[in-house]
């Protein structure tokens, strides 16, 4: 009886605790009844890991039954009626293999994340920066205003109807395992929320403001020497739009005005806005890091190509992540457009791309679209009304509130706007922001005119209104013309119409006058040099265009790199396209490699050199200057860069912490800069204040080659060893949207280095995120591939399949039929019928 | 036979019940105590059948994409740190025990004095 009791007791407690763990979140561990469930729960997601040889779907409002027909790369050749059906298709097929992403994209432009991913303090600090940003309410009031009969209105809503199509008739199974982790269901996607995507890719490309680095910069060493460090135009000019020159050009300015004496104004103006715990948001790079980030587009006129077709090579560099921020997909309209390449996962149509006729691809321009306006408001704490030409003006007050998961309230703040943008208290003082993409009327429009763009002339004239973030596009038809338009609104300012010194707000004199127009644009078609190529250097040369696009630009390295190699080449072939994606050469290198073996030898030559510095140039000397996995000299050079980097500018190192060896500068110059330095033995920056003695540029090179050897000796071993390898230092980390280990690509070698065209950072987190090569021939033919795999379900072999050509160098060929005839039945790996509603 | 017959048919009810949700295994389970057929060990029988049948899903899967079940498992594992035969095991044992505790109350609810046949009420 009692041995009976217990039994009764312990099944109650058993059944209770199971019930509960089985219907609730315990910490970390998701509800385990749903998530273990092998029907409906995670391991149904082996089951859905592949396409089915056929299927069918419905999807409410399409007009005409749409064909897909997946090949072999998992990717969906649409075949459609009407551009709407074609659009809802891509919406339900992007849906189908991309629908966490889908969301979780839109949710950090709208500031919504802790919805999905809970309570996390940095998840909530995120949604309160994305909403003071005014990201989400700038994509509701465009949205808002649209006309319904605007072809990027009519886009959205026909991809929300294909998205909303596959959450409806989604099965148990097929629900994403982030879902399943998270405990979280998928939302409703609404039109809007593509319009969420475009602001947040103008975000990551278009958001960063060099007003603060010159703060920060004049607060240490004077407004004359920041205006040297972080100069106006590029030391070194070889422009987007060619300059007709020859070679590239060296404007170096000698000498460089020496460091002055802080403008503590400019210091406590950038300390405020640090202390604002970073407020409207800080630059997303990291001192040092514009050098090693970037994209690269070139195209090559058929005069000098091995067989007289215009070639065109498209390699975006984005964020790495799994699944790719890219989705590979052909959308074929009968009698309208029939375009392939990728799309951003929640936008209709293609971006990057090419049709029967053009092919295109961009790079970021990186042009200064955001300015700061310092506002004089009535009230230092809760502003109702701000100042403006004499009279106070109301301030509009929004109040958000960041929502958990279940709707709990875990942030409320008050967001303020004046007629300029969102507004920020610093440090005693209001900011507000302008920014160009808050001011599109129809995002992402121009693209979807791109896709139907039947000659250059015609692609040029689809995206004359794009608007942000300013791109570098490169485009080439059949008919072997070539272009290349750096487009997006430039702000047209006031006064010497610089956008990198904060403005007073307090008057209209202040705003913008208008914007460039669009035959101001740096632009060329068919230059006589054959080739064009963008890599997010300085657009035009200011001999010949002086308006103010910018500041502080990327040193042109892979510009450089990659005029060399094209104007070395009067026969470029699809393959060499491909190889000088990943060539490992580097201009970098060969610009400062002379520099560190000269100031060696002129040490040795002085009796000023040792054992140490003899050997690092020797070592350093036997390279051959390439970024190769199986090198073993690159390393050295990284090392003595970075210590040469510390020595010389010390002064950019806040004066607090210039008694720790390890502080980093608070900005660091472009290198283009440093080379502009190294022309000027003499120069007071090459001073290292920290040491009594005055030091020279060789001394300073000299003595960085010799730290860098000994770090390198200290912390890779000897020279000829494994250590050395460059595969060993040096990776790329694909990290899974919400950086689970498990689902990440992580410390995969890869062959580049900083400034190489395929660049990649310390972290290993950027780089090319689609590479892409097209001839344009009688028949276009394309090769492309990016890292990852079509499948956001990491149990499907589509989720990294691309991974190893991608780290190979390889491309693909990309299929792109006709007809759904057209693609061999060997290559079809599913066929996905849709219709509309009975 | 008819011993055979009724598991077989305790197995097809968990798994078609769980095609509908894991909150099937104990209602299944419940009802199967309540009702309380005769065959041997039936409380242990709720288990060992809400086992089978969550097995054959699992061996399904295993069958029908060897790949994708070993990624998976793999991937599963790693997230929810434990070697992917323990996470395994865990899915099994869930629904033995879920089985097992609720065909045992609902038994004893039923007013049987024990799980063996032929118990009186």
């Amino acid at each position: 009886m009692a041995a009976s009791r217990a039994r009764l007791v312990l099944a109650g407690a058993v059944l209770a605790v199971l019930l509960y763990a089985g219907a609730s979140r315990v910490g970390p561990v998701p509800a385990l009844g749903g998530f273990l469930d092998p029907a409906g729960g995670a391991w149904a997601l082996a089951r859905v890991a592949d396409l089915p040889r056929r299927s069918a779907a419905r999807i409410p409002g399409l007009g005409a039954p749409v064909e897909v027909r997946y090949d072999d790369r998992g990717v969906p050749h649409i075949f459609a009626a009407s551009e709407e059906d074609a659009w809802r298709a891509e919406g339900y097929v992007v849906a189908r293999d991309r629908l966490f992403q889908l969301e979780l994209q839109t949710r950090a432009a709208a500031g919504t994340l802790a919805e999905l991913l809970g309570p996390n303090p940095r998840i909530v600090a995120a949604d309160r920066t994305a909403r003071r940003r005014g990201l989400g309410r700038a994509a509701d009031r465009i949205f808002a205003g649209l006309d319904s009969t605007a072809l990027i209105a009519r886009a959205v809503r026909a991809y929300a109807q294909g998205v909303n199509a596959w959450i409806a008739g989604m099965s148990r199974g097929e629900l994403p395992l982030e879902y399943r982790l998270l405990g979280a269901r998928p939302a409703v996607w609404e039109p809007r929320h593509s319009l969420y995507l475009f602001h947040q890719m103008a975000l990551t490309l278009a958001w960063d403001d060099p007003t603060l680095l010159r703060l920060r910069v004049r607060g240490l060493v004077g407004a004359a020497a920041t205006e040297a460090l972080f100069p106006l135009n590029s030391p070194i000019q070889e422009p987007i739009q060619p300059n007709g020159e020859a070679a590239p050009r060296y404007d170096f300015v000698r000498p460089l005005p020496p460091p002055g004496v802080p403008d503590t104004a400019a210091e406590l103006v950038a300390d405020a806005r640090e202390r604002a715990g970073l407020g409207l948001g800080l630059s997303q790079r990291r001192p040092g890091d514009g050098d090693a980030i970037g994209s690269n587009n070139w195209t090559v006129g058929p005069g000098r190509t091995a067989a007289g077709r215009a070639l065109l090579a498209g390699d975006p560099h984005l964020e790495l992540t799994l699944p790719s921020i890219w989705y590979e997909i052909h959308l074929h309209v009968a009698g309208g457009p029939d375009v392939a390449g990728v799309t951003l996962v929640g936008s209709p149509g293609v971006i990057i791309g090419f049709n029967r006729n053009v092919a295109w691809s961009f790079t970021n321009t990186g042009a200064d679209v955001r300015d700061l306006y310092v506002e004089t408001v009535d009230d230092s704490l809760r502003p109702a009304r701000y100042r403006l030409d004499g009279e106070w003006r109301p301030v509009e007050r929004r109040v958000e509130v960041v929502r958990g998961r279940h709707g709990a309230v875990l942030a409320t703040d008050t967001v303020y706007f004046t007629h300029r943008g969102p507004m920020l208290r610093e440090g005693g003082r209001w900011l507000s922001t302008r920014w160009t993409p808050f001011e599109a009327s129809r995002p992402g429009e121009e693209f979807l005119r791109l896709d139907r763009a039947a000659t250059v002339a015609e692609w040029l004239d689809g995206w004359k209104g794009y608007v942000a973030a300013a791109q570098n596009g490169v485009a080439a038809d059949r008919a072997g013309t070539i272009a290349v338009r750096s487009t997006g609104k430039y702000p047209v300012r006031p006064g010497d119409g610089r956008g990198d010194e904060l403005r007073e707000g307090s008057t209209r004199a202040a705003d913008w006058t208008g914007y460039l127009p669009l035959e101001l644009y740096p632009f060329s078609l068919n230059p006589p040099q054959g080739f064009l190529a963008s890599a997010n250097q300085q657009p035009v040369d200011p001999r010949m265009n002086p308006r103010y696009f910018g500041s502080n630009w990327y040193s042109p390295w892979r510009a450089l790199r990659i005029n060399q190699l094209l104007r070395a080449d009067s026969a470029v072939t699809p393959d060499a396209m491909r190889r000088y994606q990943t060539d490992p050469g580097s201009a970098r290198a060969d610009a400062f490699v002379p520099l560190f073996l000269g100031s060696a030898a002129a040490l040795d030559a002085g009796g000023r050199s040792d054992d140490t510095l003899r050997r690092a140039a020797k070592l350093l000397a036997e390279w051959d200057r390439r970024y190769s996995r199986d090198n073993r000299r690159a390393m050295l050079f990284e090392t003595a860069m970075g210590q040469l980097t510390r020595l010389v500018w010390d002064e950019l190192v806040p004066p607090a912490a210039r008694g720790d060896t390890a502080a980093e500068p608070v900005e660091v110059p472009a290198e283009a800069v440093l080379l502009e330095l190294a022309s000027d033995s003499t120069s007071a920056w090459w001073d290292d204040r920290r040491t009594p003695l005055v030091e020279r540029r060789d001394a300073i090179l000299g003595a960085a080659l010799r730290r860098g050897l000994l770090l390198a000796l200290r912390d890779l071993g000897p020279p000829d060893g494994d250590g050395w390898l460059w595969s060993r230092a040096h990776h790329a980390n694909i990290y899974h949207l919400l950086r689970i280990p498990a689902l990440s690509a992580l410390d995969l070698p890869v062959q580049g280095g900083p400034s190489t065209l395929s660049p990649s950072p310390g972290r290993g987190n950027f780089g090319p995120s689609w590479r892409m090569v097209v001839e344009l021939g009688p028949r276009v033919r394309a090769w492309a591939t990016y890292p990852g795999g079509q499948s956001g379900n990491p149990a499907s072999p589509r989720y990294r399949d691309r991974l190893e050509t991608w780290l190979a160098g390889d491309l693909d060929t990309v299929l792109f039929p006709a007809t759904p005839a057209e693609l061999p039945a060997a290559r079809t790996r599913s066929v996905l019928s849709l219709t509309g509603r009975r | 036979m008819r011993n055979r017959a009724a598991f077989l048919l305790l197995v097809a009810a968990f798994g078609l019940g769980s095609w509908v949700g894991w909150w099937t295994v104990p209602a299944v389970a419940a009802l199967w105590g309540w009702l309380r057929p005769a065959v041997p060990r039936p409380i242990l029988s709720a288990g060992i059948a809400a086992v089978t049948a969550w097995s054959f899903w699992l061996t399904t899967d295993v069958v029908w994409d060897p790949r994708a079940a070993a990624v998976l498992a793999n991937q599963l594992g790693a997230i929810m740190r434990v070697p992917p035969p323990a996470l395994y095991l865990v899915t099994l044992l869930f629904p033995a025990l879920l089985a097992w505790s609720a065909a045992a109350l609902a038994c004893a609810a039923a007013g049987y004095s024990d799980s063996r046949p032929g118990g009186s009420r």
